[in-house]
Formats: structure tokens, sequence, C-alpha cells
């Protein structure tokens, strides 16, 4: 017999743990999608973020939510700043772009854990918060935790002001133009480095503020970002190589498989269960669960 | 033209010479023939990769010993002559397999003794290594009654194993006032959580309180799930094995679930700096279970007066607190240091020293400032020392470990049952 109050429970902490993939899936997506850059360095980013939140959090009146616009900003102009050196190895003579741009980004995820093992050491960090804390109970319903909720929040309008960006507005236009064809878009006087630089930027601003909700949902580790770029592949698989629309629906399949799974049949069978829906998807559905990304190849 | 071949004559000479001078130094530094005025220990310890943490705790634990005992008696005294220790560290890599390589590297450098790595996993891959070669090992810090149960000649182990402590650890905790009458237990699906899970719950079950749920799940699991499921059962008490991250992802996912028990017990590492670090403010008032704190009233002995002597001089040397794996390595050296005294044989030490040596292990009674060292001679934890008593502690508001329990130890009151996540 199902106990209902427990269902509806599992139903809230998977599309929760779905929202926070969804805030480092769209990003990686649009990575994906429009740099065909296939990041390796996400997770890192998200525990670069994680640890932005303990080292400022406390400075700014231990609350992690003011660090949020810092960590955009910095994020920003340090993924403004890398985008032309990825642009660099993926573009020229170099054979296999898509291999090059991968080994970078492997590079880059390497040095900055590295980084910030030697820098902080193995422990974990506190990011501590006093606005997000606990967790709203809804009689008959189940209760919503309250950094959970603002993170899934957080991803769905994020994945909301990009698409509007992408769809929308002139520069959202000219990056799909690059993403189309570069060559054409060159010569119809699109600025490529420009526009590269800005979607570059913002899904390193977008994933590093993820960070820091992550980082106040859970604790800020060295290592953690490993599992995060794991679940991000996850997530543009699912959701169908470069289209955005289908993270949500990805977030929500992975959230609640995992949860239901952990529950209902063994913890210990969670990634066994969410890698058969991968590898289902990849020969039944490549082009995502919606059918509407790029073929995986 | 006879210039140059006496010059290619010379030259051959030379190098064969070389060669020959080489060989003969590899030849020392394999066998361990060598002369030698110092003891030199290898110490096979995790210190890169996810174990790094803990394999710096050993590491410190170690030289702790190695620099005292040089520096304040410059070195082990044995037939009237004094030897320095030298240490010479190998990095596991928190992976088994890089530990055994690193072991048998240990061994082929003619270490007299090896000092043991840092998790459990990393010792099960080590101890086959040191039963091939019998080279005598002490592992200052594995706690998986699995090493134990195996029956190594060679292996000796200063932290009671985990079944022990888990389990007198929760006797300790069901006998607070209001008594529990239910528990939920859940562990990381790793060999050493497992065992703790495993002896938090019979010691639950033989004290005939009702064990609501025994749950294991991976280590990056969501904890949200594992927190429905306990609240939902409701139990007075909630009683965790794993490591330091799981537990605080599982008393972060508590406080925003508002899954409010009597309290938590959690093992391995709830009075260590990551755990409060990590935890922040949902870390005061967790139980956990150690052998050794600074604070617990223990006679002291050999190297260092007391525990709180022990705990100045890691202050000093690292300015960190030292946590009982530290204490419990830093005793993996003490033992050795009076086994050698016994043993009375000069360094480098034969097979037939080392033989013996074992036999000295088996026989050794040690008191030191981490507790009566002896190691059990027969059964299910065959040279491991049991004798070190389990305490348990609870972190207070500042995070500072008191201990509140077994009744004849406690030097606090236990706040018990603790305060609702809304009320701290």
């Amino acid at each position: 017999m199902v106990d209902i109050g427990l269902f509806t429970q599992i139903v809230i902490n998977g599309l929760l743990l779905g929202g926070i993939y969804v805030t480092i899936g769209v990003g990686f997506s649009l990575a994906f999608g429009v740099l065909e850059v296939v990041d390796f360095a996400v997770g890192e980013y998200v525990m670069v973020g994680a640890f932005m939140g303990a080292v400022l959090a406390p400075i700014l009146g231990s609350e992690g939510v003011f660090v949020i616009p810092i960590v955009l900003v910095v994020f920003f102009g340090v993924g403004a700043l890398i985008q032309p050196l990825i642009h660099h190895v993926t573009t020229g003579d170099r054979p296999h772009p898509l291999l090059m741009g991968l080994v970078f980004t492997f590079g880059l995820a390497t040095f900055l854990r590295g980084s910030v093992l030697t820098i902080f050491g193995p422990n974990n960090q506190d990011v501590p918060s006093s606005l997000l804390t606990g967790g709203v109970t809804i009689p008959g319903i189940g209760t919503f935790p309250v950094v959970r909720t603002v993170t899934a929040v957080f991803g769905v309008t994020g994945l909301l002001v990009f698409m509007y960006y992408l769809y929308r507005t002139r520069g959202g236009m000219a990056i799909r133009a690059i993403a189309e064809d570069r060559t054409n878009a060159r010569l119809m006087g699109i600025n490529i480095n420009r526009y590269q630089s800005i979607a570059y930027g913002a899904y390193a601003a977008l994933t590093g503020s993820a960070g820091v909700f992550i980082g106040m949902t859970f604790t800020a580790n060295p290592g953690m970002g490993l599992q995060y770029t794991a679940f991000a592949f996850f997530m543009v698989v699912l959701a169908g190589m470069g289209y955005l629309p289908g993270v949500i629906l990805a977030g929500i399949v992975l959230g609640l498989t995992q949860s239901f799974t952990a529950v209902y049949i063994s913890g210990n069978l969670v990634l066994l269960v969410l890698f058969a829906i991968i590898y289902v998807v990849l020969l039944v559905s490549p082009a995502g669960i919606l059918g509407k990304g790029e073929w995986a190849t | 033209m006879t210039r140059k071949h006496d010059d290619r004559r010379t030259f051959l000479k030379g190098v064969g010479g070389a060669a020959t001078a080489v060989g003969l130094a590899g030849c020392a530094g394999l066998g361990g023939g060598s002369e030698r005025d110092y003891f030199k220990l290898g110490a096979v310890t995790s210190l890169s990769g996810e174990l790094r943490f803990g394999g710096e705790v050993t590491q410190r634990g170690y030289d702790l010993w190695a620099d005292t005992i040089n520096e304040e008696q410059g070195g082990i005294e044995v037939g009237g002559e004094t030897y320095e220790v030298e240490i010479e560290y190998a990095d596991a890599q928190s992976t088994p397999s890089t530990g055994a390589d690193a072991a048998s590297q240990m061994i082929n450098d003619g270490a007299d003794a090896i000092l043991g790595p840092y998790s459990s996993n990393v010792t099960l891959a080590v101890c086959p290594i040191m039963e091939q070669n019998s080279m005598p090992h002490i592992s200052g810090s594995a706690e998986s009654p699995q090493i134990w149960q195996e029956g190594f000649e060679y292996s000796f182990g200063t932290i009671p194993t985990v079944s022990i402590i888990g389990n007198e650890a929760t006797s300790a905790l069901l006998n607070l006032e209001p008594q529990p009458e239910s528990v939920y237990v859940t562990a990381v699906n790793e060999p050493f959580s497992v065992a703790t899970g495993e002896a938090m719950r019979a010691a639950a079950e033989e004290a005939g309180i009702t064990v609501e749920n025994y749950e294991e799940f991976p280590r990056d699991t969501d904890y949200t799930n594992v927190v429905s499921a306990a609240q939902n059962a409701d139990p007075d008490l909630h009683l965790h094995g794993g490591h330091i991250g799981s537990h605080v992802d599982l008393v972060n996912a508590a406080e925003q679930l508002g899954y409010n028990p009597d309290g938590f017990l959690m093992h391995y590492g709830v009075n260590t700096g990551s755990y409060r670090d990590g935890a922040g403010d949902q870390g005061p008032y967790t139980f956990g279970a150690t052998v050794w704190i600074p604070g617990v009233d223990r006679s002291g002995g050999v190297l260092f007066d007391s525990p709180q002597a022990y705990a100045d001089a890691s202050q000093s040397a690292y300015d960190t607190a030292p946590d009982y794996t530290q204490a419990g390595s830093t005793a993996a050296g003490i033992v050795f240091q009076e086994a050698f005294k016994e043993l009375g044989s000069a360094p480098p030490l034969t097979q037939d020293d080392k033989d013996e040596l074992i036999g000295i292990l088996e026989e050794i009674e040690v008191n030191t400032f981490y507790g009566d060292v002896a190691f059990e001679t027969e059964g299910e934890y065959y040279h491991n020392n049991i004798n070190t008593q389990t305490l348990l502690v609870q972190l207070g508001e500042d995070g500072s470990p008191s201990i509140v329990g077994p009744e004849e130890s406690a030097t606090a009151e236990a706040n018990y049952p603790v305060p609702a996540w809304d009320e701290r």
C-alpha cells in the first residue's frame, strides 16, 4: 500500500531535484547548441561558484543569496575571456575540433579542481544563508524546501530568459545564425567573437550562480564537480543536444526517476536506472525525448 | 693511436666502475642490507585523491610521533645506543591497487616496518602484501572488521573496529533519557559505512529497540529522499554510517524538510573540523562516536604525558586539533617504538628480527596518551586493539565536542532530545 503523503513528497523532491539539474543543464545545452563546445568544465564552474559562496557569504552578512549578483558578473567576465581561447583551439586547421574543445575544457576542469583543492583543502565548506532555510509545508501535499524551490525557480527563469534572448532579440538572432553557419554569419556582418563571448559568458554566469545555490542546498567541496558534469551530459542527451526547451523535461525525468527509484526500488540502483534510461534514449530517440535536438553521433 | 686506446680503456674502466658502484648501491637499497644508524619506517597513506583529508591526518599522527621521539629522546634506545626514526611516505592515491603498489615499494626500499594507510579499503589491499613479504605493519586508522576477520599475521591496528565503536556508541545513546523506542538506520554503501550501519542496527536490536528500517545507498544520492522515507517512519533516533560529506548532506536535507528525530548519531568524523565547516548551523547537537578526544580522562604514558599534552603538541606543530585517527596513528608509532626496544636489535632489522617482532607485538601492552594498547591474538578481532573505550560525543553550539556517554566516562550532560530545527 503506497503511503500518499510519502508519494507526494517524493514527487516534490523529484521535481525540485530536477530544478537543480535544470540550472546546470540550461547553460551546458546553450554552450553545446550555440558554440558546439562539449564543456567538460561545467561541473567545476558549479564547484567554483559554490566556493565563491562559501568565501563571500560570511563577508556579506552570512547570506549566500547576496553572492549571486557578484558571481553572475564575475563568471560572465571570466567566461567572456575564456571563450576566445576555446574558439582558438576549435577552429582553424585543427583536426577534430569537437575533441579539441573537449580536451581544452577537460584541462580547464582539472586546473580549477586542483586550484581549489590547493587553496581551500579537501574539506567541505558551508555556504550559509538565513533567508533560504527550512521548508514550507502545505498540509496534504508535502514540504517544499525553500532553498531547493528557489533554485528550481532560478533555473527555469534562467531558461526562459535565455530563450527570450535567443528568439526575441537581434543579439539572439545573431547567436542562432552563428550556430547555424559561422561562415555565412560572418559574411552577414555578425561579429562572431563578440556574440560567442556573450553566449559563453552567459553560460558561465548561470552555471556559477547555480553553484552558489547548490552550495547553499548541499555544501561546497572540491570534488563535487564531476557529479554535475555527468548530470549535465545526461541532461543534454535526454533534452536533445542543443535543444533548450527540452532541458526542463529532462530535468523532471532525471529528478523523478532518481527520487522514485531511491524510495520505491533501492537507493543502490539509482545510477543503474538512470544509465538504462540514457542508453534507451540514445538507442530509440537519439535526438532526445522530444526528438528535437541534434542527433547524437 | 696508443694514446687513443688508453683513453678508451680508461673510459671503459670508469664506466664499468661506476656501473658496479651504482649496481651495488641499488642492491643495498633493494635488500635493505646496508648498514644504517636509524630505524626506517615506510608509511603508505593517501596524500592525493578523495581520501587526502584522512591521509593527511594519519601523516600528522605518524610525523608527530617520529619528530617527538627524535627531538625529545634522540630516537629509540636499543642496547645502549639511540637510533633516530625516519619515515618514508608512499602515496596510495586513495585507491587500493595503488596502495598495494606503494606498500611493495616501501618493502623493496628496505623498511624495517610499515605504518598503515588511511581507509579500510586501502588497508585491505595492503595487508596481503605484508603477508607475502612477512613485514610487520600497524594501521593507525583502519576500522573495518573485515581486516581483522581475515586473520592477517603481520598486520595490527590501534583503533578498535567500527563494529565495536558503532555498537558501543549506539548503546550509550540508547541509554539516554527519555529512552528511545524506535530508530531509523542508514548507511552509505561502502565497506566501512555498511559495517558502521550494521553495528548500529545490531546495538538497537540487542537493546530491544524497534528498527523502523535499515537502508543502504550510494554516496552521491539525493538525501531528501532518504530523509522523506525516514520522516515517514517517524523514528525517535536516526543512526547513520558514512563519511563526513554524507553526514553534511543528511543534516542539510533534514533541516530543509523539517525532519526532527530526538537525535542524530553519525560516524565517522562528527568531531572533525571538516564536519563543523561543512554542516555549518546544522552541525550543533549532532551525536558522534570516537575513541579519543583531547578532553578524555586517560592516564598518558610513553612519550606524551596526557591526552591534553598530545593535543597541545599537535596544535603547536600543525596548528590543528587532533582527532582520534591522528591519535591512533601516533599510538601506532609508539607501539613500534616499544616493540623495537624490547626486540633489542639495531637497525636495519633482519627478517628474523621482523618475525620476532610479530611475537613481541602480540604480547605487548603499552600505556599511551591514547589509552592502553594491546592486540587480540585470536577470534574475529585478531590483531586489533579493542581495549580503547568508545566515547559518545555531542557537538555543542560552538561545534566543540563533549563526552556524553557512556555514563562512567561522560564529562557533560547530553542535550537530549535535541532542539527542533526551527527552535535553534
